[in-house]
C-alpha cells in the first residue's frame, strides 16, 4: 500500500539519519586537553611561554592520540582567581574534560585547587612552589606537580650557601606580602637554620610597591651577608634595581626563579650582577640524551633547543621546556592506556620513565605530593651578564663570588 | 629619629612620582568631568615608548619625552574628538564603561604588538645615586620629582595666563557661562584631554626606568590616582598635589617606623584617606562634583 511504502519511507530514512546521528560523534570524537593559562595579566610570561611549550608538543606528536584527534582547549585565566574559576567552570561545563594543564604561577593554581575539586580531571600542573597548593591538593590521585615547591628551592640554595660561605652567616629575608612570599617562609626559616645561618631580618614588602627604599635601608642597617628576596617576577625587578640604585653593601643577593628570566635580566640590566637564582633548566648548560624509545618526540636537549629556535627564533626558557615535557608525557601516558579514560592514563602516567629535554620524567612521592617530577634545581649566580652554576657541585662552572 | 633624614627625601621623592601619576588625571576629570579609566593605559604606553626609544634608537627616555607627549597629546586630542564627545551628556556608567573598554583595548593591542614580557629602560642614571648628609638620594627619582614639579608649574602658567587655560577653567567652574561666553567647549575638552594624555605619557616615560613596564602596569596606577585625586578633591590640581604628598609621607612613614611596615604602608596610606574624608567629605581641597 502507498501509504505502507511512504510510511517505510520515512521510517528508514530516520533509521538512516539516527544512525548517522548516533555514528557521526563516535566517528569524529575529539579528546580535549584544557590549557588554562596566564595568557594576559602579570603572569602572562609564565602562561604565553607554556602555551609555546604545549603547542610545540603538539606539532611533534601528531594530532592523534590512541586513535582519536585531540585539541588543547586553551583558557586565558588573566592572571586571577576568577578567571581560573570560570575557565574550569566553563571548559568543566561545555566538555568532556578529562586533562588539565596550567596554571603556572602560586597564586593561580592556588585559586584553580576548589574548582578542580569539582571534577577531579587529571592535573598536571607545571608551575606553583607555593606550599599552599602542595597542603591543599598533593596527597590527590589526580594532582601531578611537574615543578619544584619552595621547600625544594631553598634546601638546594641553603646547601649551595653553606658549600660556599659555611655556617654562621647572617640572612635578611624579604618575602611578597602576598600567598607566595609568605607560602615560602616556614621552608626558608627550616632548611636555612638547619644549614646554620641566623636569618636576622624577616620584612614583608607589599606586590607591585613603587618605592622599596625604606625596606632595603632598613635591612642593610642589619648588615648581613646575604639578602634574600622572595618575590615574583615584577617586584624583583624594582628590588634589583633599587638595591643596585641605592650602592647597598650586602655581599650575596639571593634572588628566586625570576633570576634566570632572560627578561628578568635584561630589565634590570648591570643590577643582574651578582644575584643568585634557581632554575630547573638553564639553556645551553645541560644536554640530557634523548629518550631511547621516543627520541622525535623526547630529543637530547640541545636537539631540542634547535629546534625551538627554528620554531620561535628566541631561546627557550624553562616554562618552555617545562611545558613541552608535560605535554609530551601526558600524549605519552594517553598513548599507553589506549583510551580516553584519565584513571587508565593516571595509572600509566604513573608508571612512565622517559629521558625528557629537561632531565628524567617520572613521577615519585616528594614530602607532600605524591606524585612529584622535575624537582631537581641548579642554583646559578649572575656573573659578567652569564649564568654560572655553582650547584649541584657535579654540575658547577664556577665559584661564588660577592658582589662588587 | 633614626632614618629621618632619609624617610623625609624618600617621601618627596614618592610624592613627586605620585604627582606625576595623578595630575593628568586631575585635571581632565576637573574640566571634563569624564573619569578616564584609560588614563593608565597613556601611562603604559608613554612607558612602552621611551622603552623601545631606549632599546632601538638608543635615545634616552627624558630625551623622547617632549616628543612622546607632543604623539600622546595629539592622541588624546584625537580620541577625545571621535570617542567622548559623543558620551559627554550620557550618564557616567556610559562613561566609565566606555574609557575602561578602552583601557582593555589598548592593554590587549600591546600585549598582542609587544608580549607580556616585563621590560625596563636602565639609562645610567637610574643606577646613580648621591649622599645628602645621612641620606641616599636616588637619582632617577629626583629626576622624577624634578620632572613633577616643571610640568605641575607649566600647567598652572597655562592654565592661569593662556587663553586656552583660561577657557578650561571657565569651563570647569561654569560650563553653561563659559558656553554663553561663546567658548567652543568639545574644542576645549579636547584640549584638556589631550594634555592630561600628554601628562600621562610622561608619567611613563619617567616609570620606564623605575619600575617594570609591562601591558597591564597602568591599572596599579590607577587605583592609586583615584585614591589621591579623592583624597585631595575631585578635579582639583591642586588638591591632588597635596593628596600625592601626604600619601606619599604617610606610606613612607610607615615603611620606616612600622614593624613589617612595608606590607603596612598601603593600608596605613588608605586608613589616612578614609579618615581625611570623614573629617571633610569633598577632600583636601574640597572642590564640589557638580552633575
Amino acid at each position: 500500500m502507498p501509504q505502507t511504502r511512504t510510511t517505510r519511507l520515512v521510517s528508514t530514512v530516520f533509521a538512516g539519519l539516527a544512525t548517522i546521528a548516533v555514528a557521526g560523534p563516535a566517528t569524529a570524537q575529539n579528546l580535549t586537553i584544557g590549557a588554562i593559562l596566564e595568557l594576559s595579566g602579570r603572569f602572562v610570561s609564565f602562561g604565553a611561554h607554556c602555551q609555546r611549550g604545549l603547542d610545540m608538543a603538539a606539532k611533534t606528536f601528531g594530532d592523534k592520540v590512541a586513535g582519536l584527534k585531540y585539541e588543547y582547549a586553551y583558557r586565558d585565566v588573566q592572571s586571577e582567581a576568577r578567571g581560573v574559576i570560570s575557565a574550569f567552570g566553563e571548559l568543566g561545563g561545555t566538555r568532556h574534560l578529562n586533562y588539565v594543564i596550567g596554571p603556572t604561577a602560586s597564586p593561580v593554581v592556588a585559586a584553580a585547587i576548589p574548582p578542580w575539586q569539582q571534577s577531579k580531571p587529571l592535573w598536571l600542573v607545571p608551575g606553583a612552589s607555593s606550599l599552599d597548593v602542595e597542603n591543599l591538593a598533593g596527597q590527590e590521585p589526580m594532582f601531578f606537580h611537574t615543578y619544584p615547591y619552595a621547600y625544594h628551592y631553598h634546601k638546594s640554595m641553603a646547601a649551595a650557601l653553606r658549600r660556599a660561605l659555611g655556617p654562621g652567616k647572617k640572612i635578611a629575608v624579604l618575602y611578597s606580602d602576598d600567598a607566595y612570599g609568605r607560602s615560602h617562609m616556614p621552608a626558608i626559616e627550616k632548611y636555612y637554620i638547619e644549614a646554620g645561618f641566623e636569618i636576622i631580618v624577616r620584612e614583608s614588602v607589599r606586590t607591585n610597591s613603587p618605592d622599596m627604599t625604606p625596606v632595603i635601608t632598613r635591612t642593610a642597617h642589619s648588615k648581613p651577608d646575604i639578602l634574600l628576596g622572595v618575590m615574583q617576577t615584577t617586584d624583583s625587578i624594582a628590588l634589583a634595581k633599587q638595591i643596585r640604585t641605592l650602592r647597598v653593601k650586602i655581599p650575596y643577593l639571593v634572588g628566586m626563579a625570576a633570576t634566570q628570566l632572560q627578561e628578568w635580566q635584561a630589565a634590570v640590566g648591570e643590577a643582574q650582577e651578582g644575584w643568585l637564582g634557581v632554575s630547573t633548566y638553564l639553556p645551553g648548560t645541560e644536554d640530557w640524551p634523548a629518550d631511547k624509545t621516543y627520541p622525535k618526540l623526547l630529543p637530547s636537549t640541545k636537539d631540542w633547543e634547535a629546534k625551538f629556535d627554528a620554531d620561535y627564533h628566541a631561546a627557550p626558557d624553562y616554562d618552555d621546556i617545562t611545558c613541552y615535557a608535560n605535554a609530551a608525557m601526558l600524549l605519552l601516558a594517553i598513548q599507553q592506556a589506549g583510551a580516553d579514560d584519565k584513571e587508565k592514563v593516571a595509572d600509566a602516567l604513573r608508571r612512565l620513565d622517559v629521558m625528557t629535554p629537561m632531565g628524567r620524567g617520572h613521577f615519585e612521592p616528594s614530602e607532600g605530593t605524591r606524585q612529584q617530577a622535575f624537582a631537581d634545581l641548579l642554583i646559578f649566580q649572575r656573573q659578567h651578564g652569564k649564568s654560572v652554576i655553582l650547584y649541584p657541585p657535579e654540575a658547577a662552572t664556577g665559584k661564588l663570588v660577592p658582589v662588587e | 629619629m633614626e632614618y629621618l633624614g632619609q624617610c623625609a627625601v624618600d617621601s618627596i621623592l614618592l610624592g613627586g612620582l605620585y604627582t606625576l601619576m595623578v595630575i593628568g588625571l586631575s585635571l581632565s576629570f576637573g574640566i571634563t568631568r569624564v573619569i578616564n579609566f584609560a588614563h593608565g593605559e597613556a601611562i603604559m604606553l608613554g612607558a612602552y615608548g621611551a622603552y623601545w626609544a631606549m632599546t632601538l634608537w638608543n635615545v634616552d627616555p627624558l630625551i623622547a619625552m617632549p616628543v612622546l607627549m607632543l604623539l600622546g597629546g595629539i592622541a588624546g586630542y584625537v580620541l577625545f574628538r571621535i570617542l567622548f564627545t559623543r558620551i559627554l551628556s550620557a550618564p557616567a556608567a556610559n562613561q566609565i564603561l566606555l574609557t575602561f573598554g578602552l583601557g582593555l583595548i589598548l592593554q590587549n593591542v600591546a600585549l598582542t604588538l609587544w608580549s607580556g614580557d616585563q621590560r625596563s629602560a636602565n639609562p645610567a642614571y637610574v643606577f646613580s645615586s648621591f649622599q645628602l648628609g645621612d641620606s641616599t638620594v636616588a637619582v632617577g627619582r629626583l629626576i622624577g620629582c624634578a620632572i613633577a614639579v616643571l610640568l605641575v608649574g607649566g600647567l598652572f602658567v597655562w592654565l592661569k595666563h593662556a587663553e586656552a587655560g583660561r577657557a578650561s577653567r571657565a569651563l570647569a567652574e561654569n560650563g553653561e557661562a563659559a558656553v554663553l561666553m561663546g567658548i567652543n567647549v568639545n574644542q576645549m575638552y579636547a584640549i584638556a584631554f589631550g594634555i592630561s594624555t600628554a601628562l600621562g605619557v610622561a608619567t611613563g616615560t619617567i616609570m620606564s626606568s623605575l619600575s617594570a613596564v609591562t601591558p597591564f602596569m597602568g591599572f596599579n596606577m590607577l587605583v592609586k590616582s583615584f585614591a589621591i585625586i579623592v583624597l585631595g578633591g575631585l578635579g582639583n590640581v591642586m588638591g591632588s598635589v597635596a593628596g600625592a604628598f601626604l600619601l606619599a609621607f604617610a606610606e613612607t612613614a610607615v615603611s620606616y617606623y612600622v614593624p613589617n611596615g612595608d606590607g603596612w604602608a598601603e593600608a596605613v596610606a588608605f586608613a589616612v584617606l578614609f579618615f581625611v574624608l570623614i573629617l571633610r567629605p569633598r577632600g583636601i581641597a574640597g572642590q564640589a562634583v557638580m552633575e
